[in-house]
């Protein structure tokens, strides 16, 4: 379908942008623009007008500059694996995808940097240095599709989060078009800038200031070793009260994973995995680092987690249990879908002392609203994601099922944690912002975005709430896998 | 300002927060003000900021007015010093956070944290001397940036008083959030210029149960270099230092290049550490542990260069670094591995001299797509040198912009930081 009349896409403007990069790199049939029409937060939909695959950033600049001359307001888009609608067009006809600019450009072994273009996705970079025993650290479970820029964007975490840090820790320097087309180059492979942290301000701003075409990034040297463990608790109480005695002992692991008795028995009916259908909870722990030693740690945290109440530890003894382990993990969301036919997940945090406060919160709104509500997460950081189960077809349980992730969220601010720990706040959770942040933080959120967008045309309607505004959800938080 | 309009002044401030309150600068503060404000609270900050905004009167963040001193072309009229604002206002050892006010140094900071095993792992020279306001501010970092990072990944939350006096507040205290712009970053290394830091959360770590040094001097540059990247290479360290002779004659080492490998963790990961560390570096070196290997780390990480014309940290690519320190020609103390270096000279008679030694480090930090930044000046000098590289065309554009929003009157600290700021 041709843009509409009353559209922004004019013929003038198609015919200049056909000139930029080609009938190939624009997409402006309607049936192939409902692919964009959302990312993981599939419950708001809105299809861009027009669609364009820029090759190169010098593309990517005169794209902007054009739309920068016509007023013309766009969404970065990298592979709309997002889970809070955050490349959802919302007032923005204009969507620019980074995916065909996916070229590793330079490593340096010796460094331990890589600099590569934006597109890149997220696998693909440690593939790259991997035989040289070297990693990109963050992991987001969509890493088998997500993009390096959709990474700096949402300041992307990941289950090893815990040890080694979120993308904001592993990215150096940038190239960036801002939302005018200038092209600026922040930082760079050094560890430390000239002048203002520019590419700390971008990292996490959601694509609200610019399109980002490369990047410098970190690596990090492959644990030599891993131990993971399986601890069994007969309730999430004693499990979360493990949690902290691990850290507390000061052994920082690679990664700490919770599951609940509901989420353990859907994974065992989906895979199989042998978890044991009995418990109340377990946590998955795993230590990495250097081969020495690792045995002593292994043993100090089954002590550990034992005194807080584990029944049983079980010690994966090779790789293929370690994968059996981290299957059932990373599957799990997939599994919940045995449960109910809808399900809605949150993301929120608290500190990691009030993991027993939060997860009897949430049994407490369960029981309120008369639903059900599971529990898979990244403990180690306290950061939970409560999967309320609901079947959309029934109205109200609809309505409790929303109302259950608001109580849940509020209950984590009140707990002195924050709204999202690693999902974003997109347009999801814009409307909770004034519950962590009074207007004079909002007003310096807002003042800082238009430092790189005076006109707000980058990613429109995202992250700060308009004051005044009131947004209404109507549907509940998204139910997609992470 | 004259000295008649400076004792005005002195009056108005103390009609905010009391005669106890404001006093004359010592030496050293003099450089960086000309009246000092010992305010009890952010609130006292606001009234503070308020007025000198009201009266377009220049102002600055003062801990202990060390790096201030330098990159002031001229004082500032009001120096507010968080000396009193130095409560720690939660420390939370099983959630390893701590939220403290900013005018609490590093060293108290870290004498409170060692009780529960753990400490801030920032370790820039002279904790007692460094506030956490001032580690924001110059993002400054020590030895230990090689494995626990610097300021900018363990700030997880901060407080600030803003232009209007505005109380604004950035990050939480969760180790894991993404709600809202990163306002931690944009105040990490903007000397003052953006606002008044009152209050920092930090993330910290646990302190590690063994340390141990293997130390290993050579005959020239190049092999201590050279043995540092191989290193680095195949030994996990916690830091990695290398110093030129001169450096560790200073230091009361012999004067030759050294290298200073440290190891940390269990007796088991030490020793197998060492083992490693050990063969790679050969029969010269030797291991030190317990109090003497404190006191080592303690002399690394202090070293400042007292008596250098200029100090200047090189900051390239990792693997750059030795081939940038080779053509420098100047003495180092090298963060290897982190592609980090304070560089100095004691050779400079002039200020032409001195200017051409700073070209000159400035191409070759430039030509390793690296930065560079003046620490310290010889006196009779400091006035006429930029301490600050000069970003290209639109970074400076933007960082133009992000001042003018977050100081848009100009009265925190203006006028010496990067092209003028």
């Amino acid at each position: 379908m041709a843009p509409t009349a009353q559209s922004t896409i004019d013929a003038r403007l198609l015919a200049e942008l056909r000139e930029l990069i080609g009938d190939d790199g624009m997409v402006l049939r309607a049936t192939e623009l409902k692919v964009y029409e959302c990312d993981g937060w599939t419950l708001e939909k809105s299809a861009p007008e027009i669609l364009l695959r820029p090759r190169t950033t010098s593309e990517v600049s005169a794209i902007l500059k054009l739309l920068h001359r016509r007023g013309i307001a766009y969404v970065p888009r990298g592979a709309g694996t997002g889970l809070s609608g955050g490349c959802l067009p919302l007032g923005a006809p204009v969507m620019i995808c980074t995916s065909r600019m996916n070229r590793i450009l330079q490593i340096d072994y010796a460094s331990r940097r890589i600099e590569v273009e934006s597109g890149v996705v997220n696998l693909h970079v440690t593939n790259a240095v991997k035989a040289r025993g070297l990693i990109y650290a963050p992991d987001p479970s969509s890493q088998v599709a997500c993009t390096i820029g959709g990474n700096i964007a949402e300041n992307s975490g990941g289950p090893h989060t815990l040890k080694y840090g979120v993308t904001t820790n592993h990215v150096l320097g940038v190239e960036i078009v801002l939302p005018d087309g200038e092209i600026a180059e922040l930082g760079g492979p050094a560890e430390e800038r000239c002048g203002y942290d520019l590419v700390g301000a971008i990292v996490g701003s959601e694509g609200t200031t610019g399109i980002v075409t490369r990047a410098t990034l970190k690596l990090t040297r492959a644990p030599a070793a891993y131990r993971t463990l399986l601890a069994i608790f007969a309730d999430v109480e004693n499990a979360t009260r493990a949690v902290s005695a691990i850290i507390a002992a000061g052994i920082i692991p690679g990664a700490i994973e919770m599951m609940d008795q509901m989420i353990i028995r859907a994974v065992e009916a989906a895979f199989h995995a042998g978890l044991p259908e009995d418990a109340g909870a377990v946590l998955i722990i795993e230590l990495d680092g250097i081969a020495a030693g690792i045995d002593g740690h292994a043993q100090k945290v089954s002590e550990l987690v034992r005194g807080a109440g584990a029944y049983e530890v079980r010690l994966a003894r090779d790789e293929a249990e370690r994968a059996t382990l981290w299957k059932a993990r990373k599957r799990a969301f997939g599994a919940v879908g045995r449960l109910a036919p809808n399900y809605a997940t949150q993301d929120g945090v608290v500190p990691r002392t009030r993991l027993p406060d939060i997860l009897r919160a949430i049994i407490a709104i369960s029981q309120r609203h008369n639903i059900r509500i599971g529990n898979v997460f990244h403990a180690g950081d306290g950061n939970i994601h409560p999967i309320v189960l609901y079947d959309e077809r029934d109205a109200s349980e609809t309505q409790r099922a929303i109302e259950a992730g608001r109580d849940i969220l509020k209950a984590c601010v009140e707990m002195g944690g924050s709204l999202t720990g690693e999902h974003g706040i997109g347009v999801e959770k814009m409307a909770e912002m004034p519950l962590i942040f009074s207007p004079e933080d909002l007003l310096v959120m807002s003042e800082l975005r238009r430092v790189f967008d005076p006109d707000q045309r980058a990613n429109p309607n995202k992250v700060i709430p308009v004051p005044g505004a009131c947004v209404e959800v109507s549907v509940p938080r998204r139910q997609v896998a992470l | 300002m004259s000295e008649r309009d400076l004792s005005a002044l002195a009056r108005e401030l103390e009609a905010i927060v009391g005669a106890a309150q404001v006093r004359a600068p010592s030496a050293l503060e003099a450089r960086a003000a000309s009246i000092i404000v010992e305010p009890r609270d952010a609130n006292e900050v606001a009234e503070l900021v308020r007025k000198c905004e009201a009266d377009a009167i220049a102002l600055a963040a003062i801990g202990a007015a060390r790096t201030l001193a330098q990159i002031r072309p001229a004082p500032v009229a009001v120096g507010i010093s968080l000396a009193r604002i130095n409560r720690v206002i939660a420390y939370e050892p099983d959630d390893m956070t701590v939220i403290a006010e900013a005018g609490l140094t590093i060293g108290a900071l870290n004498r409170l944290t060692a009780a529960r095993g753990q400490r801030l792992p920032a370790d820039p020279p002279g904790p007692d001397h460094t506030t956490l306001g001032a580690l924001v501010a110059a993002a400054q970092a020590g030895p230990l940036r090689l494995s626990e990072g610097t300021v900018r990944d363990l700030l997880i939350g901060v407080r600030l008083v803003g232009h209007d006096a505005r109380p604004i507040h950035g990050g939480g205290q969760v180790v894991k959030n993404v709600a809202g712009y990163d306002l931690m970053k944009v105040m990490v290394g903007s000397f003052g210029t953006l606002g008044i830091v009152t209050e920092t959360t930090f993330k910290v770590r646990p302190t590690p149960e063994r340390y141990t040094v293997a130390i290993a001097q050579f005959p020239d540059l190049a092999a201590a270099l050279a043995a540092a990247a191989a290193l680095h290479e195949a030994v996990p360290l916690i830091h990695l230092e290398v110093v030129s002779a001169a450096v560790a004659d200073a230091l009361g080492y012999e004067a030759l290049p050294q290298v200073f490998a440290g190891v940390a963790g269990s007796a088991e990961e030490v020793a197998y550490l060492l083992t490693q560390a050990g063969a790679m570096l050969g029969s010269a070196s030797a291991i030190i542990a317990d109090a003497e290997a404190a006191t080592a780390y303690e002399g690394l990480r202090d070293f400042a260069a007292d008596d250098a014309a200029i100090v200047a940290q090189i900051a390239v690519a990792p693997a750059e670094l030795a081939a940038c320190l080779t053509r420098s020609g100047a003495e180092f103390r090298a963060h290897a591995g982190c592609g980090v270096a304070q560089i100095f000279t004691r050779d400079a008679s002039n200020a032409d001299d001195l200017g051409r030694t700073l070209a000159h480090w400035r191409e070759i930090a430039r030509g390793a797509r690296g930065n560079l930044r003046v620490l310290r000046v010889n006196d009779d000098f400091h006035h006429e040198l930029n301490f600050f590289d000069d970003p290209p065309g639109p970074a400076l554009a933007l960082m133009r912009r992000l001042k003018s929003t977050f100081d848009p009157r100009g009265v925190f600290n203006p006028g010496c930081f990067v092209g003028g700021l």
